[in-house]
């Protein structure tokens, strides 16, 4: 029987670093699937938080957020509502990624929001949340309004993206 | 050098019990990638879990190629069907009681088969190609590697049961079970009346015992799902 020209020892070299490739392959498609960067912020508009949320790999899609306070889920939304500085930003083409969540009854005293953008990726069967912006501070008074206790998050903004000159 | 130097080179430096060792290991790798890796990256993609699958088979049938190992060799024979079903029929038939027991005190007098999914339809060929890869391979490999005996009859049934984990009733019933095929195959090569075995085993398992305790016969990550 003729043999191969190649030795097993090369076929298994290669099938390992086939292995290794696909492996490593599937991991970078499946984190680029499932973390897609999201740009967006949440700060205290009282009597509500508000702010807005785009998805950088698909910028047309209305992206579903959940509000956190001090770690306990409050409410969910859809960020659809006009937010012009998107577009002014360079962010999305259209404004309608904004949103507003009101807040009420809460105790009074201090506390700590997070927004989160929620993704679904597997067809469904992942979700994931991505913190927009960063945890922010707010102050509720006896007669149940609602305070920022840091500079609005509007000013801390990162710089509009430069457009590429051809 | 030679192509066919460098080919006598390579396994001079393994050597041919070494290079029958990382044959298995390349083969059982290929089955854990596929059963753990890929199933949180692949949902809803069940073609990417194929993929380490086929690599594995198309490596098996390159290995008899390379040996010169024909069909016959490898177990696909009618010569000693007849041999290998006899010493079959008593253990097969006794772990299908086994199971039968099992699902009687657990599921109380009544015996409840559960309805025939068209998946079973499948069952032998899957169980045929489960017996090729662990008999016709990793089993002949292993002779190749550590000899005939009762070392090698341990292993056999180890490695399959590590690839039916975590699911616990599975993988003790497949750990007996590779020491069963395994023995019976050293003494008999043939995948074929593995294969039967295997099928009537499996098809008694899904049909007999509540899906809760075998959990859809699933393994890997996938058990937890």
């Amino acid at each position: 029987m003729k043999k191969p020209s190649i030795s097993l020892v090369h076929v298994l070299i290669a099938k390992s670093i086939i292995e290794t490739l696909f492996v490593s392959t599937l991991v970078v498609v499946y984190f680029l699937d499932v973390f897609p960067h999201f740009h967006g912020l949440g700060e205290v508009t009282p009597p509500a938080i508000s702010g807005w949320a785009v998805n950088s790999r698909n910028p047309g899609e209305r992206v579903e957020v959940h509000l956190f306070i001090d770690d306990k889920f409050v409410a969910r939304t859809i960020a659809s509502e006009s937010w012009p500085e998107v577009v002014a930003g360079g962010w999305s083409t259209d404004e309608w990624h904004g949103f507003t969540i009101p807040v009420s009854a809460m105790e009074s005293g201090y506390h700590e929001a997070r927004v989160y953008a929620i993704h679904s990726s597997g067809r469904g069967a992942r979700k994931t949340l991505q913190l927009l912006g960063h945890p922010f501070r707010f102050q509720v008074s006896q007669d149940g309004t609602l305070k920022a206790l840091e500079p609005s998050s509007r000013q801390m903004r990162p710089a509009i993206p430069e457009k590429s000159i051809e | 050098m030679s192509e066919n130097q460098n080919s006598k080179s390579s396994v001079s430096v393994v050597g041919d019990k070494g290079l029958a060792l990382w044959e298995v290991v390349t083969v059982i790798t290929s089955c854990i990638i596929a059963e753990w890796t890929l199933v949180p990256f692949a949902a809803g993609r069940g073609f990417v879990t194929a993929v380490p699958i086929l690599l594995a088979l198309g490596f098996m049938i390159f290995s008899h190629w390379y040996r010169g190992e024909n069909l016959r060799v490898i177990g696909f024979r009618l010569d000693n069907l007849a041999a290998a079903l006899r010493i079959l029929l008593l253990p097969t038939f006794g772990t299908v009681i086994v199971i039968l027991i099992l699902e009687w005190s657990l599921g109380g007098p009544e015996f409840v088969v559960r309805p025939l999914s068209p998946k079973l339809l499948l069952l032998p060929f899957w169980a045929l190609l489960q017996q090729y890869a662990l008999q016709g391979f990793i089993n002949r490999r292993l002779q190749t590697a550590l000899g005939t005996g009762f070392k090698v009859t341990l292993l056999v049934g180890l490695l399959f049961g590590l690839l039916h984990l975590p699911n616990p009733l599975l993988t003790s019933l497949t750990l007996l079970g590779g020491l069963m095929w395994a023995a019976v195959f050293q003494r008999q090569p043939n995948l074929l009346a593995a294969g039967i075995s295997h099928s009537l085993i499996s098809l008694t398992l899904a049909l007999a015992i509540p899906p809760n305790l075998i959990n859809g016969l699933r393994v890997g990550l996938r058990y937890f799902n």
